[in-house]
């Protein structure tokens, strides 16, 4: 069903005003564990971008073209969780083999990505709202920058805070869930920006 | 395993070493369903059995399996029981399937049952690790319904969607939004770490 | 190394096998099940926008009964609208038709039922839909779909009309405003939109079957 939203007014509806973290709760994980400074918040979003824009493409293919035709939709699980930790695999092995830099920057993160629920989410998501395959993409590359775009900001908020006297049992995740709360809510102020239909 | 020995690894579980508050886990799923006490109900639920018959399997399997290919075996194993809980909801209960709608695919990726197969079960009997994953699923759901059970009352006041404030009372709906799901765990966390720092490790670690 | 490589792919093999036919077994015994509830859903959805009282709808069997008793269906377009007979089976008591539209995190399926002249709402129903748990998944309540029901159509049939506004709560005035529910005003408007592209699509049309069933019935 094709709902005749643009595949762009999707793509920044997935960074503004449904950002996969802030409204969908994917991903949350290795943003409570990587946030602490912006140099490794930039690192594993980068290589959430990648591997979400890519995997979404590859799983829409799977879906359409071999479980439905199949008859194995309720599959979908396993068959997605696999495809996105064969890419996975299949990227760490290609960056570690032609590029020793790329691979200091992002190959450290990549095994992380396999379990992040952002990823199989969007996937699961695009499938439940009947995308095509153009919308598809662009949710996957749009959840990708705005999961990264989180990520980012906390990243720099929480160097800030840093040399801020905080109360101990409030360090760490309870502060960075607080701070995740109040970007939620700034985030949506951005509802009115974008008419999603 | 002895009475004593089992409810000591339950406790462990559900404060101790508890998956949300202490071992910071599963956190996207106890975000997203708890404004409704009844969803939340079904989702602790579904993970309790999900976490402790992968548990239970992995550890069955724990000889044989080859070091290497374990993780992509425990993510099998995990799926699969998701699936099975899927079907199940579908069929029986579908309402409540819908309610949680992809959240239950979720479960998955759900750091929990993972951390609890690597660290607990591929080393250790069945029973044990039947209880570790019990008690382990147990500790995450009584998290969330504590969770559950404030953004509920304050943002629909009712509690299991039976009204409990008076009509007069202003709802917090900010409570049932993003917003108010990350405040309330981040206030929980904050309330339960200060209730006392977590006791030094003994030197007799289990698993 | 080769031996224990071999042992791995075959190990993941025979377990996936292993796996995968549970799985399928479990789908196979309920397969059957899941396909019921969806087909009694709909028909239960179907009698309840058309007001078609059923004596004990928690029982499957008597819902298939009624349902079949009391609803005729017509395709227009390939689209099905469900008719209601009346007590008497004499005449139709309403039309049922599908309306979907794109919600705020997932296309939204409902049904929307008019009365026999088209000149009133008789209900609004929500097959499925995506929207947030307690928020705008409240549209399936009883109290929100309730606004709709008895309110007035307008007769005149002018292009892309709106039958009904959604306003925030309790500043409504007029029948054809809806409340709102707070804190999901995407899902409200997301309604409305629904409501009044069904009602644009298929007014048109029911009214020359309505024309065409007048001249069959003496």
């Amino acid at each position: 069903m094709d709902l005749g939203i643009s595949a762009f007014v999707i793509f920044f509806a997935a960074i503004f005003t449904n950002n996969i973290l802030l409204t969908n709760f994917l991903g949350m994980c290795s943003f409570l564990a990587i946030s602490r400074e912006v140099r490794s918040s930039i690192g594993l979003g980068l290589a959430v971008v990648f591997v979400m824009t890519w995997t979404s493409a590859i799983n829409y293919i799977v879906y359409y073209y071999i479980l439905e035709p199949f008859n194995l939709v309720h599959f979908r699980f396993i068959v997605f969780i696999i495809v996105i930790a064969a890419f996975v695999q299949l990227v760490e092995m290609v960056i570690e083999r032609y590029s020793p830099v790329l691979y200091v920057i992002l190959g450290v993160f990549l095994p992380l990505i396999t379990v992040n629920c952002a990823i199989l989410g969007v996937c699961l998501f695009m499938i439940i709202r009947e995308y095509t395959f153009l919308q598809s993409v662009a949710y996957g590359a749009g959840g990708g920058i705005g999961w990264m775009l989180a990520i980012v900001a906390m990243g720099g908020i929480r160097q800030r805070l840093a040399k801020a006297p905080i109360p101990k049992p409030l360090e760490g995740p309870g502060i960075t869930l607080i701070i995740a709360g109040l970007m939620a809510l700034a985030f949506i102020g951005f509802g009115g920006m974008i008419q999603i239909q | 395993m002895a009475g004593k020995g089992a409810r000591k690894l339950f406790i462990k579980g559900l404060w101790e070493d508890n998956p949300v508050f202490r071992q910071i886990l599963g956190i996207c799923s106890a975000l997203a369903v708890t404004n409704l006490l009844e969803n939340t109900l079904i989702m602790g639920l579904s993970l309790i059995f999900v976490t402790s018959l992968s548990n239970v399997t992995v550890s069955i399997l724990r000889q044989v399996t080859p070091s290497r290919i374990r993780m992509m075996v425990q993510t099998l194993i995990i799926a699969s029981y998701v699936i099975i809980v899927d079907i199940l909801l579908k069929a029986y209960l579908p309402d409540i399937s819908e309610a949680l709608g992809p959240y239950v695919g979720l479960i998955i990726t759900n750091c929990i049952i993972m951390g609890r197969c690597e660290a607990f079960a591929r080393s250790n009997p069945v029973w044990p690790s039947f209880l570790d994953g019990l008690a382990s699923g147990l500790g995450y759901a009584l998290v969330l319904l504590t969770v559950a059970f404030f953004r509920e009352l304050l943002g629909f006041g009712s509690v299991f969607n039976i009204p409990v404030l008076p009509a007069e009372w202003t709802r917090w709906t900010i409570m049932v939004m993003p917003p108010g799901a990350f405040f309330m765990l981040g206030i929980v966390i904050w309330l339960v770490r200060s209730l006392g720092p977590k006791p030094a490790p003994k030197a007799d670690a289990r698993g | 190394m080769i031996g224990k490589r071999a042992f791995s792919v075959a190990y993941m093999l025979l377990l996936t096998l292993g796996f995968t036919s549970a799985v399928t077994l479990v789908y196979g015994v309920n397969e059957e099940r899941i396909e019921r509830n969806a087909r009694l859903k709909l028909q239960k959805i179907v009698l309840d926008v058309l007001n078609v009282p059923v004596p004990f709808p928690s029982q499957p069997l008597n819902v298939i009964e009624v349902f079949e008793d009391r609803v005729r269906i017509h395709i227009l377009n390939g689209q099905p609208i469900y008719m209601a007979l009346s007590e008497d089976r004499r005449d139709i008591q309403g039309y049922a038709f599908r309306m979907s539209g794109a919600g705020v995190w997932g296309p939204i399926h409902g049904m929307m039922a008019v009365s026999r002249d088209l000149d009133r709402v008789l209900g609004v129903a929500f097959l499925d839909h995506s929207e947030t748990p307690g928020l705008g998944g409240r549209i399936s309540e009883e109290g929100f779909r309730n606004q709709f029901k008895g309110q007035p159509l307008p007769p005149a049939r002018i292009k892309d009309a709106t039958y009904f506004r959604v306003h925030p709560q309790a500043t409504v005035r007029s029948p054809n405003e809806i409340d709102a529910i707070t804190g999901a005003t995407g899902t409200s408007n997301a309604v409305e939109r629904m409501v009044n592209g069904a009602l644009n699509r298929y007014l048109p049309f029911l009214a020359k079957l309505r024309l065409e069933q007048e001249e069959l019935t003496p």
